[in-house]
């Protein structure tokens, strides 16, 4: 099975604000928080759109900061020290992808990326892209500092 | 300070693990950097069946893919996409959230299931005549082609077409068919006699007067010949081949070679005296053992232990995963000098630090008579 992976030349899309543009990539920046955003909601959906939070960034590119709700996050400009490249799947139609990777710690991937196998048949094959390499990254790795609101 | 509304993306749910992270190794940054400005298409691919682990191939190398857990969160965050949804103007969204990248690193590719897809489908003097529209053989086995190769095995493009040039693999209207041993011999053995006999110069024979001679006088197909005849030289402008000296005597010494396995050695000088009869007096000073590296052995078998004796014994015929190589390697032989056993390493190593890891890792160093010597770990030794 062979998975071809294209390279995105698509300079027609929309270009971060130019505060975060200037970081690593005019389309993509990468935000890095230790743990994971927690979201209240019932239903998966229900989240789509909604507002997480306040991003800034100071002119010099050095102090970042997330606010969301009451809590204030302050971060850095990091190097990755190995430039990661963004892959995107372009074709939604096999959903059920997610499902059907098998990913431990520290192990290989099984090959099941995007592949079409014989019970999805009926369901064209994702294509991959790549829209881009990324060498930095904001990062927030302290705690987050409680802030209240003028309302 | 500007600040940016920070939102889920309108297609949150959908585009969840839509997005994948790879880190690259240094030589990939540069490749990708210059594809991404000069448009280039690149023919990157990621191979494999679903009960391989997958690797990523770009035109000339392949990569093994591994999944690195994160204990942080990595956001990727763009503009918002067209939609209804009315976001302010410096808004940006989460496009996914993700716990893990991909790491390559580089990997010898995988040919091993090559070799046996290809059993029972060798080429031979009786296949001169046939009529290769046959989908299926006589006892069974299936056509294999070249472009079935080219989908299914792990390797780049340019991997596979070395590994096809050194395994001795013809192209027969895409069907891949292994020549047998014996008949590329004689194929070489009567490419030197056409030297001779048309008084052509090994190192700029007319290709078309070489591949006419071997069809006329001797039946050898011109689509057999012709690839025979790139695996050992190079064709150059205007249809002269260069013979590849080396490589066709390493070849005609091999023939010699085979038929001495474990149960036969040969005493090395009527080794090296019948090598060199067959090559011919042009290039009999060419003859040394060190083309057949990874080949024989040599020893003093029991009983005649005043010479030197060699046998046949190919790396190519051992296990590709290293333990069960190591095994194999120890069970012949229970001690080994670094020099005797590296030759039977360089086709599961990609390069020499990745050999000495091996060695490290499945092999007991000892010091004796003033030389190093390799022995096994203990639980490698069956």
């Amino acid at each position: 099975m062979i998975i071809p992976i294209t390279i995105s030349t698509d300079s027609s899309s929309a270009k971060l604000p130019s505060g975060l543009a200037r970081i690593s990539h005019d389309e993509i920046v990468l935000v890095e928080l230790q743990g994971a955003l927690d979201v209240g909601d019932c239903h998966p959906t229900e989240r789509n759109g909604k507002l997480v939070g306040k991003l800034s960034i100071d002119d010099a590119m050095k102090k970042p900061t997330l606010l969301i709700g009451h809590h204030l996050l302050e971060g850095k400009v990091a190097a990755i020290p190995k430039p990661l490249a963004i892959m995107h799947r372009t074709n939604a139609a096999a959903k059920n992808i997610g499902d059907d990777m098998e990913v431990d710690d520290e192990t290989q991937l099984d090959d099941s990326i995007g592949g079409t196998r014989g019970g999805n048949d009926g369901q064209s094959a994702p294509e991959w892209t790549i829209l881009g390499l990324v060498k930095k990254k904001i990062i927030f790795s302290k705690r987050p500092m409680p802030v209240i609101k003028r309302s | 300070m500007p600040d940016f509304d920070l939102h889920f993306s309108p297609f949150s749910t959908d585009e969840a693990a839509s997005y994948k992270l790879i880190e690259l190794p240094s030589e990939l940054v540069g490749l990708l950097e210059n594809a991404i400005q000069s448009s280039d298409p690149l023919g990157l691919v990621i191979k494999g069946d679903p009960t391989e682990d997958a690797v990523l191939c770009t035109r000339d190398k392949t990569y093994s893919i591994r999944t690195v857990n994160l204990s942080n969160t990595l956001l990727v965050v763009t503009p918002p996409p067209d939609t209804e949804f009315n976001f302010a103007e410096d808004a940006v969204v989460i496009r996914d959230q993700l716990n893990e990248i991909l790491e390559l690193a580089p990997a010898v590719p995988r040919i091993s299931k090559l070799v046996g897809r290809l059993r029972g489908r060798e080429y031979d003097e009786t296949n001169e005549e046939d009529d290769e529209d046959e989908e299926v053989d006589s006892d069974g086995s299936s056509r294999y082609t070249y472009t079935q190769a080219r989908e299914e095995i792990q390797a780049s493009d340019a991997e596979l077409d070395v590994c096809l040039k050194q395994k001795r693999i013809l192209i027969i209207k895409d069907e891949l068919r292994p020549i047998s041993p014996s008949y590329l011999n004689n194929i070489l053995e009567l490419t030197l006699n056409v030297l001779v006999s048309e008084s052509l110069s090994h190192s700029a024979a007319s290709l078309d007067r070489l591949t006419s001679a071997l069809a006329g006088d001797h039946g050898i197909s011109r689509v057999v010949s012709a690839q025979v005849l790139a695996w050992f030289g190079e064709i150059q402008a205007g249809g002269k081949w260069k013979m590849n000296e080396d490589e066709v005597i390493k070849e005609l010494g091999l023939g010699i070679l085979r038929e001495h396995k474990n149960d036969d050695p040969i005493e090395k000088g009527a080794f090296v005296a019948k090598w060199k009869l067959a090559v011919g007096d042009t290039f009999a000073d060419r003859v040394s053992l060190n083309l057949l590296a990874g080949n024989y052995l040599e020893g003093r078998p029991v009983g005649r232990i005043e010479h030197e004796y060699l046998t046949y014994f190919p790396s190519s015929t051992l296990p590709t995963d290293p333990a069960a190589r190591f095994a194999d390697l120890f069970l012949t032989r229970t001690k080994w000098r670094v020099e005797d056993i590296t030759p039977f390493l360089s086709d599961i190593a990609v390069n020499n630090k990745e050999r000495d890891k091996l060695l490290l890792k499945y092999c007991r160093a000892i010091s004796e008579s003033g030389a190093v010597w390799y022995t096994a770990r203990a639980q490698y030794n069956g």
